[in-house]
């Protein structure tokens, strides 16, 4: 029954796809929480990107404290403890779109300079310096046409590829989801499976954990 | 005695050194320090015999080569991007072959770009000594320095950059142009259909006015610049790329060792291995603070026991490293756990040897470019003790990946708190490689090259993922 289950051809084959990138340094920065607000009003969404979802796959090893550039710049830079937790508790996963994301963030850091006036002028020890993406989508010969297939190959793609299928799709597909999951719900009718994967928790866990956790998933359901 | 005279003659320390337990120099060295009171004296040096020359270099490695240490797939994907590029030319261009950190990285760098088809080639421009000496200014003023730019030094700067233009042929697709050197060969631009990029390796946030704005017009006109940090960018109306300084995992400098090579450098040093080893890897400068770093070690040392190394060069053949070198061994005083080592250029393997045998790697910069020696330990697994300054703040996220001080008592309490905490030590020490791995190798600077070119090229345009 489960090598049945394995062994059973999707309606679509899976192409792994991975993507590189590099960075382009914009000419924002901010050397207070003040001009740091005002810069993340006005710098574009790839810049967004870059210090949440991009910066995730650039620290992808880390599997304790470390959410995004953000908060990671209040905690390190501006040593405000608190604004630090709260934009580090930000979940990527939990936006498709950019803007929605740029609102949160906004949010947090306008809500705090209300009730911390004077954290606002405050210099901060290093300025932040807004940057963005230019990335590259880059097919690899990895294709998957059942789950036998699918755990091998994702044991043989980078971890790049994975944060593309995985963490990056959120904002392709404009759905709370990702296409390892997508592709086993439409394609293999294992929408509980698909469910499971994308519960991962990607901020206790290193992307090369990810990848275990997905073949401990597809493994154990078969 | 003129003010010139004081800086040039190091005074002689008050008494003879103590500290220093060991010290490696060549004979020629030994003989030439012998001869010159420049240096200060050293009591009790163990001698350990180096090559009086640099040794032969290796052949360069094989993109295969670092499967073993980036994974198949990383290599798969840099041949992939490559293959758009099959058969395009490159021609980069600095100012030096030899010596110095972007030779070193060229010569990195092209065998591999050959190897994938991207053929790379590497010129060097030439110039006469009073060239060289408005360059080495323009460094200088360009971080920040004292200097008093002239009409007659800018017109050496275009001379020299105008015959190096009539001599060289601009026919590839791409020009690279390495710093301020050899900037005004963008003349050429109008000429040829290539794309002209700048990399600036030097740290730009703070320049001498008059030079960067007899420069800047020159940098406005390349299609893309790179610069190592975004801390060290000007405002320019061109795009800027950042792309970090990279070491090669399998030079002398990075490779594995074997234990036995570690433990007999240790042995030749006079280092105990069985107690905890900090150690500095860097010239003797002020700038690198090791004065600092030797009284972070004496509080620390109230409280751990522990051993400080204190090894690099500079200090034989600059008159100002020689003084450094007085003050170092002047602080250490009598300490045999101060072992201060000024080693020859082309002691790439000892430093290895050393940094693997450390427990903990400080860089207690007051100021610094990107900071290598930070990468290196980085990538050693080492827990990092480093000054929160130029680019090692982008290398040591606090507390993730090492720790990042401001001060000499907040060097101290770090290395009492890494040498009694070793499990937070290892964890920084293994998110440390990790984030050399994927950042700072030299296989991750050849990806964004590729990347680079092709979206200079208009092969292959970057998606919208936001």
């Amino acid at each position: 029954m489960a090598r049945n289950l394995m062994q059973r051809w999707a309606k679509a084959p899976f192409y792994f796809n991975s993507a590189a990138h590099v960075t382009r340094i914009g000419n924002q920065r901010a050397t207070t929480l003040n001009e740091f607000a005002q810069a993340l009003e006005k710098v574009p969404d790839d810049a967004i990107f870059q210090h949440t979802f991009q910066t995730l796959q650039e620290h992808h090893y880390i599997e304790e404290g470390f959410s995004n550039d953000f908060a990671h710049w209040a905690f390190a830079s501006c040593n405000e403890i608190e604004l630090a937790e709260r934009l580090s508790s930000v979940d990527v996963r939990e936006y498709t779109s950019i803007k929605a994301l740029r609102d949160r963030i906004l949010g947090i850091v306008n809500e705090y300079l209300k009730r911390n006036e004077r954290a606002r002028e405050r210099a901060a020890f290093e300025p932040f310096y807004f940057c963005a993406s230019d990335t590259i989508v880059i097919p690899t010969p990895w294709v998957a046409r059942n789950l036998e297939e699918f755990t091998a190959e994702l044991r043989k793609v980078s971890v790049h590829s994975i944060h593309y299928h995985f963490i990056d799709a959120r904002l392709r597909l404009k759905l709370n989801t990702n296409d390892f999951s997508l592709w086993l719900e439409n394609d293999l009718d294992l929408g509980a499976l698909g469910d499971r994967i994308n519960r991962i928790d990607i901020y206790t866990a290193t992307l090369n954990d990810v990848r275990d956790q997905i073949l401990k998933v597809v493994e154990s359901a078969a | 005695m003129t003010e010139k005279d004081k800086k040039a003659t190091p005074p002689a320390p008050a008494e003879p050194s103590r500290a220093v337990k060991a010290s490696v120099e060549t004979d020629s060295m030994i003989e030439r320090r012998n001869t010159e009171p420049a240096m200060p004296p050293v009591r009790e040096r163990r001698k350990y015999k180096v090559s009086e020359t640099p040794p032969p270099p290796a052949p360069p490695p094989k993109l295969n080569d670092y499967a073993a240490i980036i994974g198949q797939p990383e290599i798969d994907e840099i041949r992939y991007i490559a293959r758009l590029l099959r058969g395009k030319t490159v021609k980069m261009v600095n100012s030096t072959a030899v010596g110095g950190g972007v030779a070193e990285i060229l010569n990195r760098l092209i065998p591999l770009m050959q190897e994938l088809e991207v053929l790379t080639k590497w010129e060097v421009i030439t110039g006469g000594n009073d060239f060289f000496e408005v360059t080495k200014g323009f460094h200088n003023a360009l971080h920040g320095g004292d200097y008093h730019p002239t009409k007659e030094i800018f017109d050496i700067f275009l001379r020299y950059n105008e015959q190096n233009r009539q001599r060289m042929e601009f026919v590839e697709d791409i020009f690279v142009i390495h710093d301020p050197q050899p900037a005004a060969l963008i003349r050429s631009k109008e000429r040829n259909r290539g794309k002209w990029i700048w990399r600036c390796h030097i740290d730009l946030s703070n320049p001498h006015r008059e030079v960067w704005n007899f420069l800047k017009p020159f940098i406005e006109q390349y299609d893309a610049t790179i610069f190592s940090s975004p801390a060290f960018t000007r405002q320019l109306s061109v795009p800027q790329y950042l792309f970090y300084p990279s070491i090669d995992p399998l030079s002398e400098k990075n490779k594995d060792l074997d234990e036995s090579y570690i433990q007999k450098v240790c042995d030749d040093f006079g280092i105990d291995r069985s107690r905890p080893v900090i150690t500095q890897i860097s010239r003797f400068d002020r700038l690198k603070d090791p004065v600092g770093v030797i009284q972070a070690y004496k509080l620390a040392k109230k409280y751990v026991d522990c051993q400080l190394v204190l090894a690099g060069g500079g200090a034989s053949d600059d008159p100002e490293g020689a003084v450094v070198l007085a003050e170092v061994m002047n602080e250490a005083g009598d300490d045999p756990d101060v072992i201060i080592l000024n080693l020859p250029p082309w002691s790439a393997l000892e430093i290895n040897a050393l940094q693997r045998a450390s427990n903990i790697v400080i860089q207690k910069s007051l100021k610094e470019g990107f900071g290598l020696t930070v990468t290196e330990a980085l990538w050693k697994n080492k827990p990092v003790i480093a000054g929160a300054v130029g680019g090692i703040p982008t290398q040591v996220v606090h507390k993730l990946t090492g720790v990042l001080v401001h001060s000499v008592e907040g060097c101290a309490y770090q290395i009492r708190y890494l040498l009694t905490h070793p499990e937070f030590a290892k964890q920084l020490g293994r998110n440390g490689h990790e984030h050399s791995k994927e950042n700072f190798l030299l296989t991750s600077n050849v990806k964004r090259w590729l990347i680079l070119y092709q979206e200079m090229l208009g092969l292959n345009k970057p998606i919208k993922v936001a």
